[in-house]
């Protein structure tokens, strides 16, 4: 009896996936847990592991083609026969031909129908194909990203010193063929998983349903020389169709208050860089804020909540906040669990761990889900003031701006030059009002404030 | 000249002045910290390091020594075992080799054989392009380097110069510190410091310029010229190059170096030293074996020739590694 696998749910919002490459070919063996197919969602891409070990039996969606979660996407059959072994470690080229290392199968050839000719003349120390092999020039680089798009490196034609396909030359065809919505035609090869390069933004596919938004109508667009006409990502239509939604399912109300930092900016510009030579990750002010925010929640519950549809309200009693990461490809927001649990060095962890993995594209199903409240930092860009869209379905939203020094009025009227800083909360205001939300700002700020000039991390 | 302007450039200080103002504070904070080499009490230092320390700390703690290397280092290792933070100064580094087997045989193994710290710098002048000649030129990091329980810094602007020699001081195992004599007074290096005090910590590069294209790592006097290149690079050829300054050889910043190879994905490495066996081999061989599968050219090197340092000032200038011939290795990289 064949195993099914289904469509995994990445994401809560997340109701279809598609495939977007099979790491494995029917009739392959696969171990428990190893890499079967990359899945590609509206948020995260991931890499979906076998439920079990076994034989590929079938597969039942093709590349690019998108199904609901929970569906069947391949078969696996567990007690396949066993003197059927699982295949040698050195798969054989692509061109069938036999191999004898695994950076010759890695190696295309140029005309894929040699194999039969091939068998032939095995024996003969020089065959024709060390010379194609001779004349494709690669880099290690280039070889691995080919190998990730699951690009056929026939297809391209190297830029480098002696015609040497490199990082370039695969980019440009990637770019190219999201363009053209007619993809070119995958390489047979078996794709082994390997990680994603953290630094090389991974090329988006072409979108493959339309957003269902009114916004998103068809609109006649001019074209010319004036314009450019940029087809947006998987993940810029789901952000659009987002902030869309969240537009128009919450009320939205902004309120400001302005924090005194002066203290956390002294201690961090002292403390700053042994912080991060002892522990080795770098804090900022954001696990202040988070922390702020989490004695916030505690004194003002409902913004820790979400209006439901049939109008109640769902107050949660976890604390799990959602931190907004730019990456290259947009924005995610992933989540840290229990962020009331943690200490101010904790939070710094989890914060960068989490904005490492964000940024590496190698967020899990787990870190995208959940979330409670979400805490956004511009600040990181140099704005003073953002007015945040809340993130459904959230009560509220926080963002935090630059902390910049200046002139403010102190106690005993005179002028000093403080560390300042401003908070805006957008709120849903079905669920709260100015007072509820103002009451917030002012339980957060005056945590933030205060801190004295020693501040215990721990 | 106006009140202000004199005020500024009294204000910024020299590479060497940074030297001296790290040895000043550490002794007045420390009493443990003490000077000891050739001439550095009734002369002042042969480069004028120590001017004025003898008459303001005394004999005790500015030592005229003998002229032996041996005797100066290992005294030095006695009293580091014995609670003191010597600094022993090495009139020119190429004199160094008269104390190897101090360095090699106790200096690096002596914590490791009895438990006890041996916290001690020795420093002085290094590098060419001084018309110095053989014996007066030396970039000896690479022995060093090689040897395991010693630390080895290369400071390469004024700031770094007194941070990391006052980190030196403070670390409890012996730290070669490597002054470049062509940058000590360098007008271009001049440069404000901080009044309060502070440290550069010893293990951590830093990026002098950040890049797309190519990562360049280099140290010592060579940051400058991978500077000039890199301003070059992008000024005719549009590259954006990245320009790490590695400071510590021994620990080296390993996070640093492959942060920046991931990104850039082409790896240029530049020393003053020589090519075979250098600091570059090394970084070559971490590159390779940790990040093959992120490269997209060939590491390379651009170090000085496999042959003693020159004295003619036309050989020294052919020698020595430049903006010149790290613009070429450059370019031919990105073409790859």
């Amino acid at each position: 009896m064949p195993t099914p696998v289904k469509m995994p749910r990445l994401g809560e919002s997340v109701a279809e996936g598609a495939v977007g490459a099979w790491l494995k070919n029917e009739g392959d063996w696969v171990e428990k847990d190893e890499s079967l197919a990359e899945i590609i969602t509206d948020k995260i891409n991931a890499e979906l592991p076998s439920p079990v070990a076994g034989r590929l039996a079938k597969i039942l969606v093709k590349t690019d083609e998108t199904v609901p979660v929970g569906a069947d996407i391949a078969l696996i059959e567990e007690n396949a026969d066993v003197s059927a072994s699982p295949p040698a470690k050195a798969a054989p080229g692509a061109d069938g031909a036999p191999v004898k290392s695994p950076a010759q199968a890695a190696t295309p050839v140029i005309e894929v129908n040699r194999a039969s000719a091939g068998n032939g003349a095995s024996a003969t120390p020089r065959s024709p194909r060390v010379d194609e092999e001779e004349r494709q020039r690669i880099s290690p680089l280039a070889r691995r990203l080919a190998q990730e798009h699951g690009i056929n490196l026939n297809m391209i034609a190297g830029t480098g010193a002696g015609g040497r396909v490199r990082k370039e030359d695969i980019l440009a065809y990637v770019a190219q063929r999201q363009a053209t919505p007619a993809s070119a035609p995958r390489s047979p090869m078996v794709t082994p998983p390997v990680a994603p390069a953290p630094t090389l933004p991974r090329p988006m596919p072409e979108p493959i349903y339309a957003i269902p938004t009114a916004a998103f109508a068809p609109s006649t667009t001019e074209t010319g020389e004036d314009v450019e006409i940029v087809t947006p990502s998987r993940m810029r239509l789901a952000i659009a169709e987002h902030m869309v939604r969240s537009k128009r399912t919450s009320p939205h109300a902004t309120t400001v208050v302005e924090v005194d930092m002066t203290n956390i900016a002294k201690w961090l510009e002292k403390n700053k860089e042994e912080f991060r030579r002892r522990e080795g990750y770098s804090i900022s002010y954001m696990p202040f804020v988070m922390k702020a925010v989490c004695e916030g929640i505690r004194k003002f519950p409902t913004i820790n909540s979400s209006w439901t549809e049939d109008n109640k309200i769902i107050i949660k009693k976890r604390i799990n906040l959602g931190i907004a990461v730019a990456t290259d490809m947009g924005l995610v927001v992933p989540t840290i669990y229990d962020a009331d649990n943690y200490t101010l060095a904790g939070l710094a962890k989890l914060v960068n761990a989490v904005g490492q993995r964000a940024r590496a594209n190698k967020l899990t199903i787990q870190d995208m889900q959940n979330s409670t409240f979400v805490v956004n930092n511009p600040g990181t860009f140099g704005t003073i003031i953002s007015v945040p869209i809340i993130n459904q379905p959230h009560a509220g939203i926080l963002s935090m701006d630059a902390v910049v020094k200046r002139p403010v009025v102190i106690e005993d009227d005179a002028i000093a030059v403080r560390s300042m800083m401003y908070l805006c909360l957008s709120f849903d205001h079905r669920i709260l009002d100015g007072a509820g939300a103002g009451g917030f700002l002012q339980a957060v700020r005056t945590k933030l404030q205060s801190y004295g000039r020693e501040i215990d991390m721990y | 000249m106006s009140a202000s302007a004199k005020k500024v450039t009294r204000n910024k200080v020299t590479y060497l002045e940074a030297i001296s103002q790290a040895i000043h504070e550490e002794m007045m904070r420390d009493e443990a910290v003490f000077l000891l080499g050739e001439d550095v009490g009734t002369y002042g230092g042969a480069f004028k390091v120590s001017t004025g320390m003898l008459e303001e700390f005394g004999p005790e703690r500015i030592i005229d020594t003998p002229m032996s290397e041996s005797a100066i280092i290992g005294s030095a290792i006695g009293a580091a075992l014995m609670g003191m933070r010597p600094i022993a100064e090495m009139q020119f580094i190429d004199f160094i080799t008269c104390g190897f087997d101090q360095i090699i045989n106790m200096a690096s193994k002596m914590y490791w054989r009895s438990g006890i710290p041996v916290p001690m710098v020795i420093r002085g002048p290094s590098g060419g392009g001084t018309k110095g000649g053989p014996f007066h030129s030396a970039s000896p990091e690479a022995w060093f380097f090689h040897t395991p329980g010693i630390k080895v810094v290369v400071p390469a602007t004024t700031y770094d110069a007194k941070g990391l020699l006052k980190a030196a001081i403070r670390d409890n195992n012996p730290v070669l510190y490597l002054e470049h004599k062509l940058l000590y007074r360098m007008p271009e290096l001049r440069e404000e410091l901080p009044e309060e005090d502070y440290i550069v910590p010893l293990g951590k590069a830093i990026t002098r310029r950040e890049g797309e294209n190519i990562t360049i790592l280099t140290y010592g006097a060579m940051v400058h010229q991978c500077l000039k290149a890199a301003q070059t690079l992008e000024e005719e050829d549009d590259l954006q190059v990245e320009v790490i300054d590695l400071r510590s050889l021994a620990p080296l910043d390993y996070e640093a170096i492959t942060a920046s190879a991931k990104h850039t994905n082409k790896v240029l490495i530049v020393h003053e030293d020589t090519l075979t066996g250098g600091i570059g081999a090394e970084l070559a061989a971490i590159l390779a074996e940790d990040l093959f599968e992120y490269l997209d050219g060939p590491i390379t090197r651009v170090a000085a020739p496999d042959a003693p340092f020159p004295y003619a000032p036309a050989l020294e200038a052919a020698y020595l590694p430049n903006a010149e011939k790290i613009l070429a290795a450059a370019r031919k990289l990105a073409a790859y």
